[in-house]
């Protein structure tokens, strides 16, 4: 009572700084609070968990986010510009036999090894761009929910991912792809004397081996590569300015004269190439093709998401949210097994995140709707 | 004359339905297979049953395998089987050992015998159980295989050391009954401990995540036991990241290509296999004789293991149980 009867008294210039100011602190909490969660989690477990606060470790992590974070990638602009996509569980198997079968054929005929990775990778990747042309084309142009077309599409990938893996794993894989999934830019040597490798694995073995670690092995520099061009595709250029104004509005932005259906198409081949992105990846983890590699981490990547803080109704959200809510889940996965804690609290745990993520969202545009009403 | 005529067209008429069976009693059975869902531990239990058809001249019907595991892919399948009317025996993997009782109380009620391979119905036994319409049940005994993967790895380890599961999904007979014998046999060494069983939901990278925060925790650890491909897979890539490969072992579940090339690889030391091709063989052999009037058949015949290791991968008396599909 006492601030509203202040506020009257004050200056109709002070209370919309008042406002201005509350708006932007209020901003600000909801913005953080999931890195503060994080931060939480990270000391707690780093006390509470064995041999969670190591290098090897955090580079565990770094590896275990790689699907979650490309499923959820391309999927950030596509929940941002007001729509979603269940096809990328899917779309992530069908690159990762795609590429395997490319990969093993063209080398087993003769090719070079490395380019026989490099055009499988384009061919795994390729075949989720069609299935995301697939979507957008559907979408934007016969105007078909996306909840609908995606998970029609969903079910096309999986079809034609068992139809040419014929529902075995694609095996026979080069061993420079097993290298690509799993050898690292640096490696650290802990030991008597800690050394740092560039780049070239030292030649060790036995229980030097053990005190091997490997940082940012290659799939984490790949999706960090993809992190970066997301980032500065929605953060710095026209593209990303309308993927925001769609999910804002959308008929504003097509009357503003902006090609929406053509953009729409784009979103959605984005978000199913960074899956095909994941998939070619799985492949080179584990050297073979596995059309179900995407399935069970589909909806942590969109749990990822919104746990990032990306608005489900489009307009707002940001790529760095997404990285973070990867990590989210894979700190409290990886944590909870260092407390040996019973496996299945995770998704209980998850769950409730999710959901107060989204409450978080609704609180923050409660609070500001009213601040401007005031 | 037209109505001696009219009457031995009736007579004709009434004639030949009943004539056929007794013609038919003298000829093959017509059997139908259906198995739970395309892999290659199917397909190599198809390859059995054609071998047998061959080898006793009867037909065998596999109209498709269903895409997915679930009762609601199979059952259609079935269904359409029964619909055929030609068929005397369906050989099938129930995927549901509750949910495809009914389904498969409508083809016995058709005229249809069964007999299950793989997997079971009620609790897999056709003479107590809750379920005795099957003629047999023909399939390795899971919590037989899991203990054989247990004392596979208590030999390896010299019968001490920390040990850790990484199973599928909750709730899946197979992979559960697998984790159980496991648990069961190292529970007979007191100086092996079990640290915990983790859920990938049958997902390699899931099992590779988990596997490496279990390295992390627990520095001693000796022995993994991943109870199918991926599980395996996820668990023996997390191993060999680490610099344990060989220092920590890890047994896989059913013998795919996959599999044995990660034994040559390293990535995991051993391989459990199953013997699918025996299933499909003995399941035709079975209905084959049962045609012919033999009662005695076994009401469970449970097919065994052979176990792969790098060292005997190369011999062709154990090579042969690797799941190859040509």
């Amino acid at each position: 009572m006492t601030v509203d009867s202040r506020a009257e008294a004050l200056p109709r210039r002070a209370v919309s700084r008042r406002v201005a100011r509350q708006k932007q602190a209020i901003l600000l909490v909801s913005r953080v609070w999931s890195w503060i969660f994080l931060a939480i989690m990270v000391v707690f477990f780093s006390i509470e968990g064995t041999g969670f606060f190591t290098v090897r470790n955090s580079q565990n992590i770094l590896v275990a986010i790689v699907p979650v974070l490309l499923m959820g990638l391309g999927q950030t602009f596509v929940i941002i510009a007001a729509g979603i996509d269940l096809s990328v569980g899917w779309v992530m198997g069908l690159s990762s036999v795609v590429s395997a079968l490319v990969i093993r054929d063209l080398a087993d005929g003769g090719m070079a090894v490395g380019l026989a990775i490099l055009i499988g990778f384009v061919a795994g990747v390729g075949s989720a761009a069609l299935a995301g042309l697939l979507n957008g084309v559907i979408i934007a142009k016969l105007k078909v929910p996306p909840f609908i077309v995606t998970l029609g599409v969903s079910f096309i990938a999986r079809g034609a991912a068992f139809l040419l893996s014929g529902g075995n794993v694609v095996g026979g894989q080069p061993q420079a792809l097993r290298d690509l999934g799993n050898e690292a830019l640096l490696y650290l040597q802990r030991g008597d004397e800690t050394r740092l490798y560039f780049l070239k694995k030292p030649d060790v073995t036995g229980a030097q081996l053990r005190m091997l670690d490997r940082i940012l092995p290659w799939p984490v520099v790949i999706a960090f590569v993809l992190v970066l061009i997301a980032m500065f595709i929605l953060h710095r250029t026209q593209f990303g300015r309308h993927t925001y104004a769609i999910g804002g509005n959308k008929e504003a932005t097509k009357r503003a004269g902006v090609p929406v259906d053509r953009l729409t198409i784009l979103l959605y081949v984005m978000s199913a190439v960074t899956a095909g992105f994941a998939g070619v990846l799985y492949t080179a983890r584990f050297s073979g093709g596995s059309s179900i590699a995407g399935d069970a981490l589909m909806m942590s990547s969109i749990a990822a998401v919104i746990i990032g803080g990306v608005s489900m109704f489009g307009g707002e959200g940001r790529v760095s949210g997404t990285v973070l809510g990867a990590l989210v889940i894979a700190v409290l996965q990886t944590g909870l097994i260092m407390m040996a804690v019973e496996p299945f609290w995770q998704y209980v745990i998850v769950g409730i995140i999710i959901i107060l993520a989204v409450l978080m969202d609704q609180a923050r545009d409660l609070i500001i709707g009213r601040a401007e009403a005031e | 004359m037209f109505k001696k005529l009219l009457l031995v067209a009736i007579v004709l008429a009434l004639a030949i339905p009943l004539a056929v069976p007794a013609t038919a009693q003298d000829d093959k059975p017509t059997i139908g297979f259906l198995p739970g869902v395309l892999d290659p531990f199917y397909q190599v239990m198809e390859i059995g049953v054609n071998a047998a058809a061959a080898d006793f001249g009867v037909e065998v019907f596999l109209p498709q395998y269903p895409s997915t595991w679930g009762p609601s892919a199979q059952t259609p399948i079935l269904e359409a089987m029964v619909a055929r009317g030609d068929l005397d025996y369906i050989i099938l993997a129930p995927v549901d050992k509750e949910q495809m009782i009914a389904p498969l109380q409508a083809a016995v009620d058709a005229g249809i015998k069964i007999i299950t391979v793989d997997t079971f119905l009620g609790d897999g036994d056709y003479i107590n159980g809750p379920v005795t319409f099957p003629i047999s049940y023909i399939g390795s005994d899971n919590v037989e295989g899991g203990r054989i993967a247990g004392y596979a790895l208590a030999e390896r380890l010299g019968g001490k050391g920390k040990v850790y599961v990484q199973n599928t999904n909750v709730g899946v007979s197979t992979t559960e009954q697998r984790g159980q014998g496991f648990i069961e046999a190292i529970s007979e060494f007191p100086d092996m401990e079990l640290i915990g069983m983790d859920y990938n939901l049958d997902d390699a990278s899931t099992s590779a995540a988990q596997t490496s925060a279990v390295i992390q925790r627990e520095p001693e650890l000796a022995g993994i036991f991943g109870v199918n491909v991926f599980s395996a897979l996820g668990a023996g890539n997390a191993v060999k990241n680490a610099g344990l490969g060989g220092a920590i072992e890890v047994i896989a579940f059913d013998a795919t290509k996959e599999a044995i090339e990660n034994l040559n690889l390293g990535v995991v030391s051993m391989v459990i296999a199953q013997k699918p091709y025996d299933m499909g063989y003995l399941a035709v052999e079975f209905a084959f004789a049962d045609w012919r009037g033999v009662t005695s058949l076994p009401r469970r015949v449970t097919t065994g293991y052979a176990v792969i290791t790098a060292e005997n991968v190369n011999d062709p008396e154990v090579a042969r149980f690797i799941y190859q599909v040509p």
